[in-house]
């Protein structure tokens, strides 16, 4: 099969073209040795052979603390009118592509959010294949998801570049100079055992309700939130207003909210909806395997691995998995 | 403006009028800016923001005014309720909404329709109760059981009072103490207001009960409704979570995996009986 192929010698070429875009960001190693997205000036920046970063890619769509309103007397409550960054974000893998998908999917439904609109539109995305390890499951490792712009299949000595948007389909023609052709068949996708035992269970809506693993990891569990905080499709968040001194300006700000903490389910008097770690892990399980709302029956979780890695008392739900299911016994 | 930015961004209004109900309640009526008329069914809810304070959920007491009016009632709890009972007439706030599903009004025709208030759960249900006496002989009969904590607290009493003397509504009150001041008042009992239900009997089918009140009052109710006849599918709970966005979004709201913002937060009880948590 006729492929469009990059070699690695055209690569800062490439990445050099992508700013045409907006401001390049990719996969870095901070000076703590963390893998994160974060700006990239030239291809030395670049960590190509990260497994996963700390936070996934939705801080670009979700900033963990934003303006979502502003309030002056005269007005009343008004967008904030400052556009979002036009960025590229190079280097994704195909579980925070899905990621990605699934917060479109929410974001952008029945009820679109404007501020996330604004920054998805602004948001170009370039995939790249990757190497699975022992953490991640993800429902393939190879199969570039229609939403990556561009997406980047790792050979020898270069990449296959593939365009999967109409954005993608425009981009890749202005790319061409840079490009040669190759022979090559990509890979077939692998799917992993573990995506298909989530898959079952979630299919018999299964919340495990007999295991002692629930009692076990609420026995366990600090609270810390680390595992919400870097799953790329959890999305939560808390709404805080503050009014200026003056009385006369506020702002509405939502940030980053997690479903671990117990004030989550508090409501006015102090009632608390889950008051036990149990209730709130059960409350994770529910939206993270079977989903809420309009995405009920959908799946959130994509496999990443990063809640498998951080949790500091090795909590994972996904042992839930390997219980009551014929498929992988 | 189109809708989903009227979903997103709270509409301006100012408050018209103050009615002091209680030490910690008021009735709130505001104007919309630019005389819109504001929709809404019985039970919906609407975000209402305090500037500078933040935005809470409060289901309207009223029904929808073709003023462009809307009529509140809220009690002082925390931040921003505080903040409101601060507020003074002509002050502005802000309006997003309506959300949710409200109560199935036309699910009701033709049957026995009780509405049970407990506390401030009265607020939701004057609105029904309005709407339902608007169109009275669409259904079979009407009563309304409100129970408040003691009688300095319950609302709206001389107004429920008038309109059961036009028949069309029986009224029955209680309060769960007397308070040490208070005289044992004429056409109020003292008790629970499960009590209430003792002995009461309604053919399956053709009634059906509007619940709204503190958590505690669906647990002890719906025994009670169960056993004077009321089919599992015609109880309709009006459940508080606490809602940051009102339109699925922030997902603090979730009752199993429904979400009290959109798909309830009238919920039946056949729907949420078998979910943990849920009342
Ligand atoms: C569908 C619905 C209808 C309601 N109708 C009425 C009504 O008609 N009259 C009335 O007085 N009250 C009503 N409430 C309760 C009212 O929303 C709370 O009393 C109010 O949110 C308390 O906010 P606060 O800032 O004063 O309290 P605080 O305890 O200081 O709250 C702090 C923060 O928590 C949030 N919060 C606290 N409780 C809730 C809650 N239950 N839901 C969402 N956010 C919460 C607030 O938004 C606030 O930002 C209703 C609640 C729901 C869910
Ligand atoms: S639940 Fe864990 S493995 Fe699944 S997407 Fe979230 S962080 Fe990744
Ligand atoms: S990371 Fe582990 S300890 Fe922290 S909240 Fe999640 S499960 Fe609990
Ligand atoms: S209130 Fe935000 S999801 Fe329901």
């Amino acid at each position: 099969m006729k492929q469009r192929f990059l070699a690695d010698n055209a690569l800062g070429q490439f990445l050099d073209w992508l700013t045409h875009y907006g401001v390049l960001h990719g996969p870095t190693r901070t000076a703590e040795g963390v893998d994160a997205f974060g700006p990239v000036q030239t291809e030395s920046d670049l960590c190509l052979d990260y497994r996963r970063t700390l936070i996934p890619p939705k801080k670009y769509l979700l900033p963990p603390r934003q303006t979502i309103l502003n309030y002056t007397t005269a007005a009343g409550y008004t967008l904030p009118d400052r556009p979002a960054p036009q960025q590229v974000l190079f280097g994704v893998h195909s579980c925070d592509l899905q990621g990605i998908a699934y917060l479109d999917r929410v974001f952008l439904g029945d009820r679109p959010d404007q501020l996330y609109r604004r920054y998805r539109n602004a948001l170009t995305l370039v995939g790249l294949s990757c190497e699975p390890d022992p953490f991640c499951f993800c429902a393939s490792s190879e199969k570039a998801p229609r939403n990556a712009d561009l997406f980047l299949q790792r050979l020898e000595h270069g990449f296959i570049v593939s365009a999967e948007t109409t954005r993608g389909k425009g981009m890749l023609a202005g790319l061409e100079p840079l490009l040669t052709e190759i022979e090559a068949i990509p890979p077939p996708p692998v799917e992993s055992r573990m995506m298909i035992r989530l898959r079952n269970a979630a299919e018999r809506g299964s919340t495990f309700p007999d295991s002692p693993l629930w009692e076990n990891f609420a026995a366990r569990c600090l609270s810390c939130g680390a595992c919400s905080v870097c799953c790329p499709t959890c999305y939560c968040f808390d709404v805080l207003e503050h009014g200026a001194l003056d009385g006369m300006t506020a702002e509405r700000l939502r940030e980053w909210d997690n479903c671990l903490f117990r004030a989550h389910g508090e409501v006015a008097g102090g009632h608390n909806f889950r008051p036990t770690r149990r209730e709130r892990f059960l409350y994770r399980y529910l939206h993270k395997y079977l989903g809420f709302g309009a995405l009920a029956g959908v799946p959130a979780c994509v496999g990443c691995g990063r809640c498998r890695v951080v949790c500091p008392v090795a909590i994972d739900l996904t042992e839930l998995f390997a219980e009551g299911d014929d498929v992988c016994a | 403006m189109s809708a989903p930015e009227l979903n997103s961004i709270p509409i301006s209004a100012r408050i018209q009028t103050i009615r002091r109900l209680t030490a910690d309640t008021a009735l709130f009526r505001l104007q919309l800016d630019g005389d819109r008329t504001f929709p809404f069914i019985p039970g919906q809810f609407v975000q209402l923001s305090v500037p500078g304070g933040g935005e809470v959920p409060i289901s309207p007491a009223d029904l929808p005014a073709v003023d462009g009016t809307i009529e509140l009632c809220v009690r002082r709890f925390g931040h921003v309720t505080s903040l409101l009972h601060r507020s003074r007439t002509g002050d502005r706030v802000g309006i997003r909404g309506p959300f949710g599903n409200g109560f199935p009004v036309d699910a009701m025709a033709g049957k026995d329709v009780l509405l049970l208030a407990g506390g401030l759960g009265i607020a939701p249900l004057r609105s029904l109760l309005f709407h339902l006496l608007r169109h009275r002989s669409d259904i079979r009969s009407l009563t309304l059981m409100y129970g408040a904590r003691e009688p300095a607290v319950m609302l709206f009493k001389d107004e429920l009072l008038e309109l059961a003397t036009t028949g069309s509504l029986r009224l029955l009150l209680t309060v769960d103490f007397l308070s040490d001041t208070g005289q044992a008042e004429p056409a109020c009992n003292v008790g629970l207001l499960p009590a209430l239900l003792k002995g009461v009997q309604l053919e399956p089918g053709r009634s059906c009960a509007a619940v709204c009140g503190p958590p505690a009052l669906y647990r002890c109710t719906i025994d009670e409704l169960l056993l004077a006849g009321v089919a599992e599918d015609d109880i309709y709970l009006s459940l508080e979570r606490r809602m940051k966005c009102g339109v699925g979004l922030c997902c603090h709201c979730a009752v199993g995996q429904l979400l009290c913002c959109c798909e309830g937060p009238v919920f039946s009880y056949r729907d949420i009986k078998n979910i943990p948590g849920a009342l």
